[in-house]
């Protein structure tokens, strides 16, 4: 029977969001090949997720030991190796995120497993998979193929790419896997969370976000953008780029390193919309994007778009607004 | 404390129009003005950031053509010491597996106690070659990689992970850590900087340099193969509002009043 | 005969061109535009990254590179943006005639400073009742002692309320003829009692540097304040022209070019009866127009940088790079206006900015008939 076999990726006891997204392409992958679907899961006292899951898949495997409390590259590389060599899944899917992108490299080279890194799309085909990933920034798509054969593949799977679909449950069981870590030192070991600083404001208790990206071009530009913020009664956000030069703080990012936000409103202004930045904000009621960039990727999970030069159209839109709301 | 950086030029498109060529396979890449990788950028300030507190060396290795130079004596001009291109035509094509391999193969001849690499480059966003390096090389790595504290053969990393959350680890050295931006401000080139560069030689090395035989790089080399570009469907779900900027800003009125509830 | 820059020249021009935009910043030009502001944080930052001074010998804090060079960066400044390129690349204004007349001591002395940030630098020639025409100078110095006396005005000296010194030239000898023959060029340090320094304002544009008057009322310094020879201040001041012009050549160049990236970047964006303007063959027709004369310009103006840092000093030539340059920075700009329809004509899009700056290089060190005058009687042959 060809197995697929997604890791199931989980953080302070709860399943991340792209678990279940890897579970549903998982599946529907699985059905197309007639093969089963199987979800590792790695951990210290994960019992209750292993259930959570167990009717999502064919199979749970779970692997406790103390030493999987928290991730480590290390640790997971080790237990992962000898899983996937032992099952021989024919694909094996993680999420390309903080976690995937830190040891799915390392473990394909490792297993000498054909890897291709941030998939948008995957198709079965015959005895390979075809895939889909973006370049440049999310402005193009690939479509790219395995050039080395199997009988084993690897991809990781950007968060959000596949939406979670509830299906008819399936026969699942937990199968508990001893550990094959020892006590053999580490070169790398965890020591803790830290929340990153943040700013004053809680972006995501916000009904309207105005968010300002890469094309705001200069910190001076900032107070503009605020001003049209504090008409609408809107608070102030922000994408990667702008907390990278320092011209707002860590707390106002949305965005896959930063907050995930669901307001009434989001306005995205000189906002491309790379897929880190869409995944802390598509969840918002109704976004408003203006770029002067015809072609910009955020006109596409936008319900409204502005083609048009963000300093012209912004002070327009606040003037206009103060007066409307006279 | 030796530190080498991996680097790799790119054209700059995040603020360019660009178009699929005719072969259907590339970008059009006429017009585009290239750059080191904006991650790149950060990780050589930072090998810079720790050679200027602790001492030691800088060296840059970059694999491509001979227009690679100019991201290379830009790191140069910055502040590190060597650089180092890999250049063969038997290079051509390669995914990250390849392009990990023959970096890997080119460091393991150099003695080391820290590599950086950027998270992932503009063009490819593959994120995999510093972390494949690591592998090849049998040492520990961390990737995305937003500050650093070098301690007694040791370094601790903080990691940047979801949602304003870091995970802080400590790796032992020689170690590779994966650079995010934002780590610090990447310096200006000075005209200093370009006058030292002006006298270094950027040494080459080729396959046969690097014990590696052609099939294990490059194309031939790689786990993936690139079948066609398409541009991503654009604009589905949104409405492009036009007309004069005031009839746009009384739309938008009208949506945050509806959908706001703005007062 | 090769028309490409060395590897290094090209690792300037992009050093120069990543500087200049980091440091860009819309919103605070126009501020420095509309309060007539020097840009100083811009100017201390180019100066400890080697811009400002480049073209000075190391032992003189500079770089040791040529005019070439110097007109790589002041281009690529003055492309970015007209009035920051120009107030920062003329701080050092006038400091050639130390460089190229000086004592070792006087190098030292004032060059180093101006390298490093410390000093900005001024030339006073123009007169009120001279413009560009200096063979006679109104302000006079005379020996007292061991000292130097200067009374008289000068005006339209630019960095006038910024610089820390002045290279003066003034008539030493009245009776000499011609009277150019009687002409010392000498330091003048700000704060010599009897300087006095008065904005002229407001003006056109070029409004984030000072121009102002000059007054010298019994100025004393010391006879060491002398630069180069006694008597040759007026061919110290034509020499230091043939190289000063040239980089006002590259001032133009940059404005030019800076017009242009905002032209077609504005053309490529707006519509007009449902195309974007940029399809109408009119203007692609003005676009090309531009670019040609442009890259003209640049042709003129790298010969002519080229050619002296060859040493040899070819007056011709440079006022043909400064008279094209200049005309081409006001027609670009012009047309770069036209382009940007309505919006041209306000500020905030930048190019009427580019515009009014582009006007003075067609009127200081030397106006475009003084050039013409130049380039006339070296076809000619000596009109005298």
């Amino acid at each position: 029977m060809k197995e697929i076999m997604i890791v199931a990726e989980h953080r302070r006891g709860e399943l991340r969001d792209v678990t279940w997204e890897l579970i549903s392409k998982g599946r529907q992958l699985s059905e197309a090949i007639q093969g089963e679907l199987s979800v590792a899961l790695l951990g210290k006292g994960v019992t209750s997720l292993a259930e959570a899951l167990k009717f999502k898949a064919n199979r749970v495997l779970l692997i406790e030991d103390d030493r999987l409390e928290y991730y480590n590259s290390e640790t997971y590389e080790r237990v992962l190796t000898q899983l996937i060599t032992e099952r021989k899944p024919v694909l094996t899917m993680i999420g390309h995120t903080a976690t995937g992108m830190d040891f799915a490299p390392g473990l394909a080279a490792h297993l000498k497993l054909p890897l291709a890194t941030d998939c948008i799309g995957i198709d079965a085909k015959e005895d390979t998979f075809s895939v889909i990933r973006q370049i440049y920034g999310g402005k193009i798509n690939a479509a790219v193929s395995f050039l080395k054969k199997g009988p084993s593949y690897m991809v990781t799977v950007r968060a959000g790419a596949f939406p979670f679909v509830e299906k008819e449950p399936l026969p699942g069981e937990v199968i508990s896997i001893p550990s094959p870590l020892t006590d053999e030192g580490l070169a790398r070991r965890f020591l803790q969370y830290v929340e990153a600083a943040t700013g004053e404001v809680d972006i995501t208790q916000a009904d309207i976000l105005v968010a300002v990206g890469r094309g705001i071009k200069d910190a001076d530009s900032i107070p503009m953008v605020k001003e049209l913020a504090d008409t609408i009664g809107g608070v102030l956000a922000c994408s990667r780029p702008v907390v990278d030069k320092k011209w707002l703080p860590k707390g106002c990012q949305v965005g896959t390193s930063g907050k995930t936000v669901k307001p009434k409103v989001y306005i995205a202004i000189g906002i491309s919309g790379a897929f880190q930045h869409v995944a802390g904000m598509k969840g918002s009621g109704t976004i408003i994007a203006i770029n002067k960039d015809p072609k910009a990727p955020i006109f596409s999970v936008a319900q409204y778009g502005i083609v048009a030069d963000l300093f012209k159209i912004v002070p327009v839109i606040k003037d206009k607004i103060k007066e409307l709301k006279k | 404390m030796n530190i080498i950086v991996c680097i790799k030029r790119v054209p700059d498109t995040a603020d360019a129009d660009i178009s699929i060529d005719k072969s259907g396979k590339d970008i059009d890449k006429s017009g585009l003005a290239f750059d080191l990788n904006e991650w790149d950028s950060y990780a050589i300030e930072e090998a810079i950031l720790l050679k200027e507190k602790f001492g030691g060396t800088v060296t840059v290795y970059s694999l491509g053509g001979e227009d690679s130079n100019e991201s290379l004596r830009k790191c140069l001009a910055m502040g590190a010491d060597d650089a180092i291109r890999l250049s063969d035509p038997a290079f051509a094509g390669g995914d990250g597996y390849a392009t990990a391999r023959a970096l890997a193969e080119a460091l393991r001849q150099k003695p080391f106690d820290l590599i950086l690499t950027g998270t992932q480059a503009e063009d490819d966003g593959f994120g995999q070659v510093g972390a494949v390096i690591a592998e090849m090389l049998s040492i520990p790595h961390v990737s995305i990689v937003n500050r650093i504290e070098v301690q007694e053969k040791k370094v601790k990393a903080h990691r940047e992970l979801e949602g304003g959350l870091e995970e802080v680890v400590e790796v032992d050295l020689p170690a590779l850590l994966t650079i995010q931006t934002g780590i610090n401000e990447p310096r200006y080139v000075s005209i200093m900087g370009i006058r030292k560069v002006a006298k270094k030689e950027i040494k080459v090395l080729g396959l046969s340099d690097l014990n590696l035989k052609p099939e294990e790089v490059g194309l031939s080399g790689s786990d993936i193969q690139l079948e066609n570009l398409f541009l991503p469907p654009v604009g589905e779900g949104a409405e492009m509002m036009e007309g004069k900027p005031e009839e746009i800003a009384q739309k938008v009125f009208e949506i945050l009043k509806d959908k706001g509830g703005m007062a | 005969m090769d028309f490409e820059l060395t590897q290094e020249q090209k690792d300037i021009q992009k050093a120069a061109r990543e500087f200049i935009q980091g440091e860009y910043d819309k919103e605070k030009i126009l501020e420095w535009e509309k309060n007539h502001t020097f840009p100083k944080e811009v100017w201390k930052k180019a100066c400890k990254l080697g811009f400002i001074g480049i073209h000075f010998p190391e032992e003189y804090g500079g770089q040791g590179y040529g005019i070439t060079e110097n007109i790589l960066v002041v281009e690529e400044f003055c492309r970015k943006d007209s009035g920051v390129g120009i107030a920062v690349t003329l701080a050092d204004f006038s400091s050639e005639v130390i460089l190229r007349f000086g004592t070792p001591e006087q190098k030292k002395k004032y060059l180093v400073p101006v390298a490093r940030g410390e000093f900005i630098s001024g030339g006073a020639y123009t007169e009120p009742n001279h413009g560009s025409d200096i063979t006679l100078m109104g302000t006079t110095a005379v020996r007292q002692g061991d000292s130097f006396v200067i009374n008289g005005t000068k005006t339209f000296i630019t960095n006038g309320t910024l610089a820390d010194f002045f290279v003066v030239l003034c008539q030493t000898d009245p009776h000499a003829k011609p009277s150019y023959r009687g002409q010392c060029t000498i330091l003048v340090e700000k704060g010599t009692k009897g300087l006095d320094a008065t904005e002229i304002t407001p003006k056109m544009g070029i409004r984030l540097t000072s121009t102002a008057e000059l007054s010298f009322s019994d100025v004393r310094v010391p006879l060491t304040n002398l630069i180069g020879e006694e008597n040759k201040g007026f061919y110290q001041v034509l020499e230091f022209f043939d190289e000063s012009r040239i980089e006002i050549a590259a001032q133009g160049l940059g404005i030019a070019q800076g017009a242009f990236d905002r032209a077609l970047d504005y053309a490529k964006q707006r519509e007009q009866f449902g195309r974007k303007i940029v399809d109408f063959q009119i203007t692609q027709h003005k676009l090309a127009d531009m670019a040609t004369k442009i890259e003209t310009a640049r042709l003129l103006t790298y010969k002519a940088a080229w050619n002296y840092d060859q040493g040899r000093i070819d007056p011709k030539l440079t006022s043909m790079a400064k008279m094209f340059a200049g005309k081409v920075a006001v027609e670009v700009a012009d047309e770069a206006i036209q382009i940007f329809g309505g919006y041209g004509y306000i500020t905030e899009y930048e190019v009427e900015r580019f515009y009014r700056d582009a006007k003075i290089t067609e009127i200081y060190e030397g106006t475009k008939e003084i050039q013409k005058n130049t380039i006339a009687s070296a076809l000619i042959g000596k009109l005298k």
